[in-house]
């Protein structure tokens, strides 16, 4: 390893100093001595011996001695070889060639190009969008070996500063022998994106688990995907608690990158806590319970450009009732939505990030809906992020008329929202009408927040609550302690989990 | 008439012919054999070829590209194994040279380069063998080989993120790399063979 390092270090001395006794020898000068370091000149052929032995006495010719240091690495493909001219100090020359085994190198393993001198890093893509702080990092391959393992990070800030972006790396000859060029490629941001996975795994310290694992299937850059998933149990979404399956096909490409679609299948079984049993039995006039809830729901995506989209489509789905069993009732409705988020990438690594959408669902008895109803969602978010801090706001709001189905109503008090809170002391049917904001504050993952929201039915008055914890969070996992702030009761609620 | 229904009768005699010539060519192409030196068994699939097509392209692109090859010596065709030999290799391109680099992974290490695609691809088969004395039978027992490769789209596992080797997230990138990988994967089976 050291003999190798010390032939990488002879190979790039051109791109250091070099003191005056180990100058490179002048083109022409007279060879006096001919060296070889690691590995024995009589492995190889007499044909490359004689012509090695040869040099001493002729003039120095940097092409010829490296096609000789190539001819032994023909002859002896286990090596890599370099060469070199040194001057002496009476001005004739001493040819030095240095011989390792590639496999006593990790990154020459790895990728034979590790022996070449990096000539330039170029980046194709939004260049602008990167930090000033990984534009130099990026710099920093230049002059060297290639370092496979640093070349595999910066991919992953790339990745990581540019989200929604695919990154590729490749490596092509630079314009001297021995450089090599790096390219980082950033795909464009696909104007149609695939829904984002539902896998978790999450602990609500009042309300339990929830299991849920997402399995997409495609290649990164790929315009079509296939989800099969799984819901070991579900009691952090929504009102039911909900376990089964779906399986899901979107293509994101149809014939323009513009226009995207997918199909959903699902069947999930229903548990009710008895909280809501109890609650229902009180409030005759919303829809009964179902024991089963089988989806299909078909949509299509437009897309104005990378960040402004719209959607529509049919969701049918059939409830099987709990209490009338095979008996069911259809909630069918047209969907439409209207979606957009905008990424500003500033100087000084400041990233803000803003998402914004609105949702409508409307079962009308033209689709043979038992239940009619029109559900309204609008949703934003905004996020801020300068070196370790991170600030969030979020802001949701709900309507709901007619006699929507409990997988429609809006609930607040799980891991996500009103944390701190239980949905089932809040809403234990969910509520027709809902807002809901929250301010989180990071430094280094720590978290602080602030929730606000209520949940209420169309006769029924709305009382707002709060809450507010800490925690330790980031992208895909939070471990979280929260309290209620408003509550007759002090429970304090701990939750955690990973979304993936 | 007559001489058109010889002519007719004369074409339909060919077809066998060429319907056999169509469907023996590409199986002479992958024709398999094995040989032993000293205690191991060797494969030689000529005809199996993987540095082609994406593989090529990747290569060319400068990148690393890993490929795990089975051997599985069988009893009886699709029958039980007796004996299996995983090996995995790196391949990438020299791009000044010109000329295929492979390092099979594991230990001892052993890496070559200077070497045109066929003679990377017959390395890697030189190096994945099967010791003749686990075999537990003798010359005269009839054996098949069946020889698979698949081909990872990343580089190897050893250059993942530490933090992201063993999480959740990592095991969604497997799976969905799953039908991309299916895509790179070809597997051949063959015999009898009997020990040489």
């Amino acid at each position: 390893m050291r003999t190798l390092a010390l032939l990488f270090v002879l190979l790039g001395l051109p791109l250091v100093a070099a003191n005056a006794q180990e100058a490179d020898a002048p083109e022409g000068a007279v060879i006096d001595a001919v060296e070889i370091s690691g590995f024995s000149l009589y492995s190889l052929s007499p044909g490359l011996q004689k012509d090695i032995n040869s040099l001493v006495g002729s003039p120095l010719n940097r092409e010829g001695l490296n096609q000789l240091a190539s001819r032994i690495e023909q002859e002896q493909p286990e090596v890599v070889a370099a060469v070199r001219g040194v001057s002496r100090p009476d001005g004739k020359a001493r040819v030095i060639f240095l011989v390792a085994r590639i496999s006593d190198d990790t990154d020459l393993t790895e990728n034979i190009n590790a022996r070449y001198i990096v000539e330039t890093v170029d980046v194709e893509g939004p260049y602008n969008e990167i930090s000033q702080q990984l534009r130099d990092d990026l710099q920093k391959l230049v002059g060297r070996r290639l370092d496979t393992d640093e070349a595999e990070r910066l991919q992953e800030r790339l990745e990581k500063e540019l989200p929604g972006r695919d990154v590729a790396r490749r490596i092509s000859k630079g314009s001297q022998t021995g450089r090599i060029r790096v390219v980082f490629e950033i795909f464009e941001e696909p104007w149609i994106r695939f829904a984002p996975t539902r896998s978790k795994l999450v602990y609500h310290s009042q309300q339990g688990w929830s299991g849920v694992l997402d399995i997409p299937m495609s290649s990164s850059r790929s315009r079509h995907r296939f989800t099969a998933g799984v819901a070991f149990n579900d009691i952090d979404e929504l009102i039911e608690e909900y376990s089964g399956f779906r399986l899901a096909f979107e293509s994101r490409v149809i014939g323009t990158e513009k226009l995207g679609a997918r199909l959903e299948f699902s069947r999930y079984n229903q548990t009710w806590e008895d909280a809501t049993l109890t609650a229902l039995a009180s409030n005759p006039g919303i829809p009964e319970l179902y024991r089963n809830r089988l989806t299909f729901e078909p949509t299509a995506t437009f897309a104005f450009n990378p960040r402004v989209r719209i959607n529509g489509g049919i969701s049918i789905s059939e409830l099987e009732s709990l209490s009338n069993s095979p008996n069911s009732q259809m909630a069918n409705a047209w969907l439409f939505g209207i979606s957009g988020d905008h990424l500003w990438q500033g100087s000084n690594d400041v990233r803000q990030r803003a998402e914004a959408s609105y949702q409508i669902r409307a079962a009308v008895k033209g689709l043979d809906s038992d239940l009619v109803y029109k559900r309204h969602l609008g949703q934003a978010r905004y996020q801020f992020e300068q070196g370790r801090s991170e600030a969030i706001a979020s802001l949701s709001l709900g309507y709901i008329t007619g006699d929507a189905p409990l997988f429609e109503r809006f609930s607040l008090g799980n891991s996500t929202t009103l944390r701190g809170w239980d949905k089932y002391d809040i809403s234990p049917l969910g509520g027709e009408r809902m807002f809901h904001s929250s301010v989180e504050y990071r430094y280094s993952h720590v978290a602080v927040f602030f929730d606000t929201g209520s949940v209420w039915d169309r006769n029924t008055e709305s009382k707002i609550r709060y809450s507010t914890g800490f925690g330790i969070h980031s992208d895909n996992s939070f471990l979280t302690v929260g309290f209620p702030l408003n509550s007759d009761g002090a429970d304090v609620t701990f939750m955690a989990g990973v979304r993936f | 008439m007559s001489a058109a229904i010889s002519r007719s009768a004369g074409w339909q005699s060919l077809l066998p012919l060429v319907v056999i010539a169509v469907v023996a060519v590409p199986l002479a192409a992958q024709s398999v054999t094995v040989r032993t030196v000293a205690n191991a068994l060797h494969v030689q699939a000529r005809g199996f070829s993987f540095i082609e097509g994406p593989v090529l392209t990747r290569l060319k692109e400068g990148r690393s590209v890993r490929i795990d090859f089975e051997l599985t010596v069988l009893t009886k065709p699709d029958g039980p194994s007796t004996k299996q030999a995983a090996q995995g290799f790196t391949l990438s391109f020299d791009l000044w040279e010109e000329r295929f680099a492979v390092s099979r992974i594991g230990s001892p290490p052993r890496s070559i380069s200077h070497l045109r695609p066929r003679d990377a691809e017959n390395w890697c088969l030189e190096n994945l063998t099967v010791p003749v004395s686990s075999l537990g039978f003798g010359r005269d027992t009839p054996f098949w080989i069946r020889l698979a490769y698949r081909v990872h789209d990343v580089a190897p596992e050893v250059n993942q993120a530490p933090d992201e080797r063993y999480t959740l997230r990592g095991l969604i990138d497997r799976l969905s790399r799953r039908r991309e990988e299916a895509d790179l994967a070809k597997s051949v089976d063959a015999g009898p063979f009997r020990l040489p």
